[in-house]
């Protein structure tokens, strides 16, 4: 049987590996990208998993979204003006970016088990939903970042995992990596020298920095 | 369609080709950003750049692909969880006492944030020149949402940028 990373498409073959997938200690992590054990899945299953999620319509109401996402959309707007090399424009949306920023409320329950659950959710029911709305009516721009946006949130899962079963042991001298194109996380003394997710260089690639002590 | 060149200042190594090429003059300026105002989009210092250090841009962009109400609806629920996951990985990070913490949450901020500009890149906002955008723009113009507003930001960026629709 083989196993695939859900985020980088790394092989376990156990005939190869000569010990059983289910045999690998819980801390085991992609050798290639770091995702968790449980990022991984039967190969077979892994081509079969298009089943398509039963649509739920929501009422969203578009005049009402919230400041975070505002926020995001202004600084998506930013980006858009830069590659078009719009210097000041994309200076003045990351503006409207920082006030809507400032203006999302806290949320009162912020917690690492909070974060984790929304994170699963996502993978659980937010992509799949879209990925079949998206498959439905042809639209493959969003097909597209549902694919980069999944193995991105599948790492977010295996680091929330690790860090709940182990604490922050495994960032303890190492480095934290963020890929500034598709938001791949990594963990390691430097960069990988392809992203994973996007295969951009690893100079694409931001150093998470600590607290800079006061 | 309509061309301007932009050179990429980080490429560039400013001793070459496109300011002989260029039968305007365009390319040749103190600060080396190419003088939209000559330019006449011809193209020919892209081409004899060695860098490739300029590209052509195109001056208008054609509409954007209109997106189904269903599959936006998605995503806006999508981007509205992200956005909360962003937050709460902002404050973990500010109340983090390990410095593993800090700098996992920090991360974690910063990954979601690019997903979710994605996701609202894909919803209908990836011009700056779109309907949507403008739309937008507009709104927050006149109805400001708070007094904190930068509203003269909105409304400089509405006289900078070309709407490429007709506004909805
Ligand atoms: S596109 Fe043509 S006119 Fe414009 S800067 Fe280049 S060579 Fe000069
Ligand atoms: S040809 Fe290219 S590298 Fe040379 S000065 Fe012009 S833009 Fe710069």
């Amino acid at each position: 049987m083989k196993y695939v990373c859900s985020v980088c498409g790394y092989i376990f073959d156990e005939v190869k590996e000569g010990k059983p997938f289910s045999g690998l200690p819980e801390v085991w992590a992609c050798p290639w990208c770091g995702a968790a054990k449980a990022a991984f899945v039967p190969e077979k299953a892994a081509a079969e998993k298009q089943e398509p999620a039963a649509p739920v319509y929501l009422d969203e109401d578009m005049e009402q979204l919230s400041p975070g996402v505002l926020s995001a959309l202004c600084s998506n707007l930013a980006r858009g003006c830069e590659k078009q090399y719009k210097d000041e424009e994309s200076a003045l949306f990351l503006q409207l970016a920082d006030f809507f920023a400032s203006a999302v409320p806290a949320v009162p329950d912020a917690g690492t088990e909070k974060l984790a659950e929304l994170i699963e959710c996502d993978l659980k029911s937010g992509y799949p939903l879209l990925r079949s709305e998206a498959a439905a009516e042809g639209d493959r721009g969003t097909l597209r970042i549902c694919t980069w946006g999944e193995k991105v949130t599948n790492i977010l899962n295996s680091l929330m995992l690790r860090y709940r079963a182990e604490g922050d042991a495994f960032l303890q001298n190492t480095q934290i990596w963020v890929c500034t194109v598709c938001g791949f996380i990594y963990v390691g003394s430097n960069p990988p020298e392809l992203c994973p997710v996007c295969k951009v260089p690893a100079w694409k690639f931001e150093k998470v920095e600590g607290r800079t002590s006061a | 369609m309509k061309q301007r060149a932009v050179r990429n200042l980080r490429l560039c190594t400013k001793d070459c080709l496109c300011l002989y090429v260029c039968p305007v003059g365009a390319a040749d300026t103190e600060n080396s950003i190419i003088d939209t105002e000559k330019c006449t989009g011809c193209g020919m210092c892209a081409q004899a750049c060695p860098s490739g250090a300029i590209s052509m841009v195109p001056e208008e962009y054609p509409p954007q692909q209109p997106k189904a109400e269903k599959v936006t609806a998605a995503a806006f629920a999508l981007a509205e969880s992200k956005a909360r996951q962003e937050t709460m990985a902002r404050q973990i990070a500010e109340n983090a006492d390990s410095d593993g913490l800090y700098r996992l949450m920090t991360a974690m901020a910063k990954s979601i944030r690019l997903v979710n500009e994605d996701i609202l890149r894909e919803s209908g906002y990836m011009l700056p020149q779109s309907g949507n955008a403008h739309a937008l723009l507009r709104r927050m113009a006149e109805e400001p949402p708070s007094a904190q507003f930068p509203s003269e930001a909105a409304k400089r960026l509405l006289k900078l940028i070309p709407c490429n629709e007709k506004e909805g």
